[in-house]
């Protein structure tokens, strides 16, 4: 993604993402430097997300898809480590596809679309790992994953409908 | 602005409530994704003398090649030699072992028990 003249991407969708991805990134720092361990890996309050979603209702799909990589794969190089990049991009493509479809749907207010994508996130992390690991025993985490993925889900859904709400 | 939490919402969460204890119950009843259980594999000679499960409760006379023998124990999740025809009796001081890896080796009679994963994996563990 260059900034040279031939660009097709608008210097304001740039700038725009570029704010919105350091933002993020600063979400996933607090994230990654708050000690709090529940037991299991892989859940994660995920307040990095709020910033995706807000992108994607103020923004549409193409903010919120280069917002969330962006963040993905600089969180990864900087705290996450490889592997921890390697999930959290399974699971935001799969969330992101997700997210994106119940959107078009219409029917799910920002909550609802934010808790799906929460539990879509999970799911993809736990595709990546069982692929990784070539073991399909990890599905044993399933359950403990999609409940805190709709914890974490509706938590980010009710921040970013607050934040949409004062934004419009 | 549209309503905060719409009907569709509430259809979608417990929809994913039920996938979720559906998960629950069918993985607690057929124990599909519970971790395997180790296996104790008994070496006598160089050669794999018996592979027995680290969960079952079981004592095992093992005739070393020399002419000795050592009594393997299995018992509550931990293995150990309780006795042994050698001399040094080192395999039998060494105590008792329970994490796959672990080994107790007695030199005289050329036996090792070891503990293993039963999927036998590649990799030790991973970490993110």
């Amino acid at each position: 993604m260059t900034a040279s003249p031939r660009s097709k991407l608008g210097a304001s969708f740039i700038a725009r993402v570029a704010l919105m991805a350091a933002l993020a990134l600063i979400f996933s720092y607090v994230e990654a430097i708050i000690p709090y361990s529940p037991g299991v890996p892989g859940i994660k309050l995920g307040i990095a997300n709020i910033v995706t979603v807000i992108a994607l209702y103020k923004f549409g799909p193409k903010d919120a898809a280069a917002v969330s990589i962006i963040r993905i794969v600089i969180a990864g190089l900087l705290f996450n480590g490889l592997f921890g990049m390697l999930y959290s991009l399974a699971g935001a493509i799969v969330s992101l596809i997700g997210m994106i479809l119940l959107k078009k749907t219409d029917l799910f207010s920002v909550v609802g679309v934010s808790m799906a994508a929460g539990v879509l996130h999970n799911l993809g992390q736990l595709l990546m790992a069982s692929a990784l690991i070539a073991d399909l025993r990890i599905f044993f985490y399933f359950p403990v994953l999609l409940f805190s993925g709709i914890a974490a889900g509706i938590f980010v859904g009710i921040v970013s409908a607050y934040v949409l709400r004062v934004l419009h | 602005m549209k309503q905060f939490i719409r009907k569709a919402d509430i259809i979608l969460l417990i929809v994913l409530l039920a996938l979720g204890l559906a998960a629950t119950v069918v993985l607690a009843r057929t124990g599909a994704g519970a971790p395997a259980d180790d296996m104790v594999v008994i070496k006598s000679g160089g050669e794999i003398f018996g592979r027995y499960p680290l969960n079952e409760d079981v004592e095992i006379e093992v005739p070393a090649p020399s002419g000795g023998e050592n009594a393997v124990t299995i018992k509550g999740g931990s293995v150990t030699v309780s006795s042994a025809s050698c001399k040094n009796q080192v395999c039998v001081k060494h105590g008792s072992i329970s994490k796959s890896g672990e080994s107790i080796v007695c030199l005289p009679n050329r036996l090792i028990v070891t503990i293993e994963d039963k999927s036998g994996g590649e990799y030790d563990s991973i970490t993110s």
